[in-house]
């Protein structure tokens, strides 16, 4: 049955005014002495500003590391200087009424911020002193690691959890990215001067990025940053060897076994692109009208229509050396065939016919809503800068994007779905009761059994 | 430095209050419609149902069949949503301005005449129960505490009772029941339509007007008691936490009235215990006693509640302590801050803070200025006076260090205090 669509606006409906013209603020873009970058744009709403000190380096950037130790170094990080207690860094913080957090994922490692406008460089300070001179003191660096242990142990209990992390594993093999979190093993083992190697090496201003969003005279703010950051010296660290991903044919399922869940998570993917390759924009808006909007083919179908499920959506996770495409659904137990046999209709849709010219109009200006939707708030914009700049996007990024998505045709979106909606060799992830759902895993493809931590189960 | 927020309001004939707060910065307005009714005065035998009624609102009305309300938002570039909460019910969009006459229209279709029928009801009950499954059930921790709190710590069953819904009540719901909701409580006299973003005021109430103008107004709707009989001795239950390894409690305390001289001190009172890592209950319990892996909390929504509340503070501990050793280092923490209560310096960062917070809280949230509209709709529902926004901060300023140790003496206390345990059923097998 095709999915109930709506395709004509009825009498009565006001029709759109015109358009008033989309202006994102003028970026000043600047390298200090120490020869990283900073970019700044004004946005003057309300009297604070936010930012982030980027380092092109996170998890995946430590060749034969455990996993996650970029991660837990960042999170130790904030934790103490040689020159405050953890204490006071949060006294601190509270004092100039600011917020911060520090992370990494597989690719940059994030000091994240913001605070009033009229308390900048105390802000700005802190955060230049935590990249360097974060003191990984042992007791503290024994208290989080204590507190990471306890939170992948809840980790392993929580479906959504476990859904991604078998599908990165399966999807991405002996890449790094594979890596999705560490064991309670791993964590066990961390040490403090691995930490501290992490930090040595991650933390340097040569491939470092500050963003800033605020209330603020650009060039005040940059002489700021200039006298914080300005004598930082540091070395590029070494890149490392990338080994490819699999090529993976054929469907297969993935079972990790949760007894008494009752629902299963319901997670499928494959192997697609980033923001750099040429197709990303074709594929975004093919993933809109796919599922990754609410009005959007799966959503009508599988919630609307049937009411299997709650929150259904596709997902475009672009990575830095590779990206991949997922669509997710929470459904009850006895319809997780008949969920994957629409998932597999709605692809394959996709995939053989052109979608017609209003379709494609409602998802172009969903998309360029959408994208303008970042101007409303500092920490929308900060978040558009965050991308072009991490992502190596062209200057005229934020400007163009609109245009090039209105300029997309049907033969994009069906050559984009082609290309990337791999419904034939995708790995389909089921997170529930093996009891209540082995039957219906195995009309898509051979099974594979796990449980919660990973162990593979007999079939 | 203060910040100025231009708000203009009106009522039109019908009751309907429209508050509208212009921003020309970027081209973007954020409409809301909110309506006085939440899961708190539900009907009873129908837990759950003004949430499944808030998903009923986007199954079709008279001229906007079901799907053409969500399809004519998302393709007009903006997003939207709904969220149901104990006193206030909200459908809120973002879109770029040029786009505000439709969803005016959009809005004043379905609060004039919502059209669905039985497939609809019985969809969105399927909808709702995954709902409920996915937040609650087979998710660890699901619906700790703010499932778990009220049954313990109230006695009237409007405070009480399984906000999400019991699955025979939802199963019990019918189409009739709908309409009587409908009928009862989303009339025009029982809302609030605010503009927030690119829009003139001029313009945006004759917009109003035009399209919501002639939708009639209803008996104003009468609201049960959900007042609570006086608690004297501490509250306690206990839920089985069916994933999760942790053992966790929520511990919740009475809330002063809406916006009264010890709801101020109070809401600084919260900031002092649970302001993040600067909290004195995170501080004593993850970071120096380290009896806890996480503990947090707070009021919820201070501004968006006018029944019976709470303080809740959740703490998620390590196995090795039990729950009452626990709670020793939680009660060290109430006794710190009654005496020799917070010092000068500490009530003076908390200020700055707060001040910081109610910032962002207007710039940001779901959707741009989501904040900001949420906060104009509480206080034109609430207080009756949406020009509270540029003096409200005054009363949180004004709080002093013996204001804080007051309300922490009078408002702390073991007999007015509810505690519910999660004890994880591994816990539970490996002791038996």
């Amino acid at each position: 049955m095709a999915t109930p669509s709506v395709s004509e606006i009825p009498g009565g409906v006001p029709p759109l005014s015109a358009e008033r013209p989309v202006h994102w603020p003028k970026r000043t873009r600047a390298r200090l002495s120490s020869g990283f970058e900073v970019i700044l744009a004004e946005s003057r709403r309300v009297p604070k500003l936010t930012g982030e000190l980027v380092f092109r380096a996170g998890n995946a950037a430590l060749p034969g590391a455990t996993p996650g130790l970029a991660a837990m170094a960042a999170r130790v990080v904030r934790t103490g200087t040689s020159r405050r207690s953890s204490r006071q860094i949060e006294d601190d913080l509270r004092r100039i009424g600011a917020d911060l957090s520090s992370g990494a994922n597989a690719d940059t490692t994030t000091i994240s911020f913001a605070g009033l406008s009229e308390h900048s460089r105390p802000l700005l300070a802190l955060v230049g002193e935590l990249a360097r001179e974060a003191s990984f003191a042992e007791p503290e660096f024994e208290r989080e690691r204590r507190l990471r242990l306890e939170e992948v142990r809840n980790d392993r209990a929580t479906p959504g959890f476990l859904a991604a992390e078998r599908l990165r594993k399966v999807l991405y093999g002996a890449h790094p990215y594979s890596q999705y979190a560490p064991t309670e093993q791993q964590v066990q083992e961390y040490r403090r001067e691995e930490l501290l190697a992490v930090y040595r090496r991650n933390y340097s201003p040569a491939h470092a990025v500050l963003l800033l969003v605020g209330d603020f005279e650009a060039q005040a703010v940059l002489a700021q940053a200039e006298e914080i950051f300005g004598p930082w010296r540091g070395e590029t660290p070494a890149a490392r060897e990338f080994p490819a991903p699999p090529q993976l044919r054929g469907r297969r399922v993935h079972l990790v076994h949760v007894p008494g869940a009752v629902q299963t998570q319901i997670l499928a993917g494959c192997l697609a692109i980033n923001r750099k390759h040429p197709d990303w924009l074709k594929l975004v808006l093919a993933n809109a009208v796919f599922g990754g909007a609410f009005n959007s083919r799966l959503v009508m179908n599988i919630r609307e229509a049937k009411g299997y499920t709650y929150s259904p959506r596709s997902t475009l996770t672009p990575l830095r050396r590779a990206g991949h495409f997922t669509v997710f659904a929470a459904v009850r137990n006895d319809v997780v065939a008949a969920t994957l046999t629409e998932i597999f209709y709605e692809l394959d849709r996709m995939r053989s016919l052109p979608i017609p010219e209003s379709e494609l109009a409602d998802g172009q200006n969903y998309l360029s809503g959408l994208f303008s939707l970042g101007l409303g708030s500092q920490e929308g914009l900060l978040g558009q800068l965050s991308t072009v700049a991490i992502d190596e996007l062209p200057g005229d990024y934020l400007e163009t994007y609109r245009g090039k998505m209105r300029a997309l045709a049907p033969e994009d979106v069906l050559a984009a779905s082609r290309d990337y909606f791999g419904s034939g060799n995708l790995q389909i992830v089921l997170v529930g009761d093996r009891a209540q759902i082995a039957q219906q895993a195995a009309l898509f493809g051979e099974v594979d059994f796990y449980d919660a931590q990973g162990a593979k189960l007999p079939g | 430095m203060k910040l100025q927020i231009p708000v203009e309001s009106k009522t039109l004939e019908n009751g309907l209050r429209v508050v509208i707060a212009p921003d020309e910065s970027a081209p973007l307005v954020t409409v809301g419609v909110y309506y006085r009714i939440g899961f708190r005065l539900e009907p009873r035998g129908r837990s759950g149902f003004a949430h499944l009624f808030e998903h009923m609102m986007f199954q079709g009305s008279a001229n906007a069949p079901k799907m053409m309300h969500i399809k004519l938002i998302n393709s007009s570039g903006g997003v939207l949503n709904g969220t149901t909460h104990y006193d206030l019910t909200n459908y809120f969009e973002a879109v770029p301005s040029n786009a505000l006459e439709r969803i005016l229209w959009l809005e004043a279709d379905r609060m004039r005449a919502l059209k669905v029928d039985q497939e609809n009801l019985n969809n969105q009950r399927d909808v709702v129960k995954e709902e409920v499954r996915v937040n609650v059930m087979n998710e660890p921790y699901g619906g700790f505490p703010w499932l778990d709190l009220p049954p313990v710590a109230f006695r009237n069953w409007a405070n009480a009772h399984n906000f999400y819904g019991d699955f025979a009540d939802l199963d019990a719901a019918n189409l009739a029941d709908v309409q009587a909701f409908f009928k009862t409580y989303y009339l025009p006299n029982n809302a609030v339509l605010l503009m927030v973003g690119d829009v003139r005021p001029p313009e945006g109430f004759s917009l109003a007007q035009k399209h919501f103008g002639g939708i009639p107004a209803g008996a104003p709707p009468l609201f049960a008691d959900v007042s609570e009989p006086p608690q004297t001795e501490e509250r306690r239950g206990t839920v089985e936490e069916k994933f999760g390894k942790l053992p966790a409690m929520a511990i919740g305390y009475r809330l002063p009235p809406r916006r009264s001289k010890d709801w101020h001190a109070m809401a600084m009172l919260d900031m002092a215990l649970h302001g993040g890592r600067a909290g004195r209950v995170f501080r004593r319990l993850v970071m120096e006693k380290q009896v806890a892996v996480e503990a947090e909390g707070g009021v919820d929504d201070l501004f968006g509640l006018s029944g019976p509340t709470q303080m809740v503070t959740r703490i998620m501990h390590k196995p090795e302590f039990s729950a009452e050793a626990t709670l020793a280092e939680f009660d060290a923490v109430m006794r710190e801050v009654q005496d020799p209560g917070v010092s000068a310096d500490e009530l003076q960062q908390l200020q700055v803070k707060f001040r910081s917070d109610f910032y962002s809280s207007l710039e940001g949230g779901m959707l741009p200025r989501f904040g900001l509209m949420h906060l104009l709709a509480c206080l034109t529902m609430f207080d009756g006076d949406p020009q509270l926004i540029n003096a409200i901060f005054d009363g949180f300023l004004a709080v002093t260090r013996d204001d804080v140790q007051d309300v922490a003496r009078r408002y702390l206390r073991r007999e007015s205090r509810a505690i519910v345990f999660r004890r994880p059923a591994s816990i539970a097998r490996e002791a038996a």
